[in-house]
């Protein structure tokens, strides 16, 4: 048993660092936004919230975040509303070239996303629509349908149909059968693809790049362009700020499904 | 009795043919939203690019009008191009190798937690995925740079008289592309280490194997394929990912995602910039579906054993 422990203790001390190197540019970011100095260091030198009240003169980075949200929110809406539909039809349906949109559908997982942020961009200034909120969400809905398609395909494959077939037979409508009956039943999936949906539309650099304008800037984008020419402290608190968010966002939806299910779905 | 029997099943079957049809309408009208937005902004899009990919620069408007395969030729037959192939293709595939070996230990280990502890891990592991990857990547810059939390340590050690070049190097995209590709590989790991039926590792115990032995001989060979599935899939997203190597490389170390970028952003050479963005969907395809023959005949393999 003694020779046992040594390896032991070398396998959890290496599994401890590997969970270190996760958490450290998060921690490291955290911190150094509370630093006092005019440039950013870490460990942080002394203790104040003064990054997070100078964002008071910064407006462009609040109306950057709410950009963001507003367009995260319809991506996750729409690419989850239509993904739903067409995961329905591919699961419960049987017609002519299935495989080729299961196809289409999935491949914006391996088509790089820098080149398809290049040709949205040509498209678009082709048919003439300029940068806005709605250019973004067309854009994000591409990228986050194949996830929200995963989800909740694999939530649909286990689907008893007795219950639908019983509902219809105590004589609900097609709509109340899905409503009441199917939707309840795949929560979890649609919901994870929601979640999915919101972070990949929150999170995306590479396609928004292309398709921004001076005075539409989603968060990233301002984060990274900022970025190439200061090196304040200010961008330490913004991302502190949007850690924060993310996990308040987790928490949020911990309480109301379980991080089990929503991993579990996976 | 005969004919009226006749047209009840005519009715029957006509009724049938009009469900039929009716089904075949909303199964089309469900497919109608996803598979409009997929024709009309991602297939066509991507078709018009290709298109320009064979067209000529020109300098005023970007796009010019003769058609050429000259895009294509001065890619392959440029050494400073086929370099930047080459060095995008040998970060995917050191990031692949790092984040094997470290995540392996560490979907061993989430995989035998109980309970809370597993819950914990798991979240652990998969939040980096949550938090924006445009901020982590601004971590390890802090952490990084020329004054940044390696330097100054070792600096304050004595170990190093002048910092040490970390950012914008190879190494720090490596770093970064690590952090942001590990949780798939973890998942993927996770999922074929809990596949395994835990009696057969007691019988490799019991039969006196040594633990090496053990990991070799038995636990190694039946995750392969995990290990294959999570090998493509962090290769592939190396490959073409572009927030890491802009923000931890620069223009310090180009790869082909970043090339792309620069021949549409700042040259305006839409038809170049076209022509390398094809390419570099074309070796990520190639990789994919190289990989998945090796992974169908591993699994082959596996299952023989």
């Amino acid at each position: 048993m003694k020779k046992k422990r040594l390896p032991k203790f070398i396998f959890n001390f290496f599994c401890f660092l590997v969970y270190v190197f996760l958490l450290a540019p998060i921690v490291v970011i955290l911190l150094s936004s509370l630093t006092t100095t005019e440039y950013i260091v870490f460990p942080p030198k002394g203790l104040t919230l003064r990054w997070y009240t100078e964002l008071v003169n910064h407006p462009e980075f609040m109306s950057s975040f709410a950009l963001s949200i507003t367009v995260a929110f319809g991506t996750a809406i729409i690419a989850t509303a239509i993904g739903t539909l067409a995961s329905l039809a591919v699961v419960r349906r049987e017609f002519k070239g299935k495989t080729a949109v299961v196809q289409l559908v999935g491949s914006p997982l391996l088509i790089p996303s820098v080149v398809f942020g290049v040709a949205l961009l040509q498209f678009y200034s082709w048919i003439g629509l300029a940068a806005s909120p709605l250019a973004l969400v067309i854009g994000h809905i591409i990228l986050t349908v194949p996830f929200v398609m995963r989800l909740v395909v694999a939530s649909l494959v286990g689907f008893d149909r007795s219950i639908e077939s019983a509902a219809m037979n105590l004589g609900a409508g097609p709509l109340k059968v899905f409503f009441q009956i199917t939707l309840p039943v795949i929560k979890s999936g649609v919901i994870a693809g929601m979640i999915f949906a919101f972070i990949t539309s929150f999170d995306d650099l590479t396609v928004a790049l292309f398709i921004v304008s001076t005075d539409v800037v989603t968060l990233p984008v301002r984060i990274y362009t900022y970025m190439q020419y200061q090196y304040d402290p200010i961008i330490t608190s913004v991302s502190s700020i949007m850690i924060i968010f993310t996990v308040i966002l987790m928490v949020i939806i911990e309480r109301i499904l379980g991080v089990g299910k929503v991993f579990s779905s996976k | 009795m005969q004919p009226v029997m006749g047209t009840e099943q005519d009715l029957l079957l006509k009724q049938k043919k009009k469900n039929l049809n009716r089904k075949r309408l909303d199964t089309w009208l469900l497919l109608l939203p996803t598979l409009g937005i997929f024709l009309f902004f991602f297939l066509l899009p991507l078709f018009f690019l290709f298109i320009t990919s064979f067209k000529t620069f020109d300098p005023g408007s970007g796009i010019g009008s003769e058609w050429t395969l000259q895009n294509y030729i001065k890619f392959i037959s440029d050494p400073f191009y086929l370099g930047v192939v080459w060095r995008t293709v040998k970060i995917a595939l050191i990031t692949t190798l790092v984040t094997i070996i470290i995540s392996y230990p560490v979907a061993f280990q989430i995989s035998k937690a109980k309970g809370r502890a597993k819950n914990y891990l798991t979240l652990l592991v998969l939040s980096p995925l949550l938090i924006s990857m445009v901020i982590r990547c601004y971590g390890w810059v802090i952490i990084l740079s020329n004054n940044g939390v390696v330097n100054n340590t070792l600096m304050s050690l004595g170990w190093i008289d002048t910092p040490l070049t970390l950012l914008y190097t190879e190494f720090s995209v490596v770093i970064g592309m690590v952090h942001v590709l590990f949780p798939y590989m973890v998942l993927s790991i996770m999922g074929s280490i809990e596949r395994i039926d835990p009696s057969v590792i007691r019988a490799s115990q019991n039969l006196g194997a040594s633990s090496f032995r053990t990991f070799f001989s038995v636990l190694l060979p039946l995750t392969l394929p995990g290990i294959f599935a999570g090998s493509v899939m962090v290769f592939s997203l190396s490959v073409s990912s572009f927030v890491t190597p802009a923000i931890l490389g620069g223009p310090q170390v180009k790869v082909m995602s970043y090339l792309t970028y620069e021949q549409v952003a700042v040259m305006l050479n839409w038809p170049y910039g076209g022509a390398i963005g094809f390419l570099l969907i074309f070796i990520a395809t190639v990789t994919i579906i190289a990989y998945s023959k090796i992974l169908a005949r591993s699994e082959k393999g596996v299952a023989i054993q």
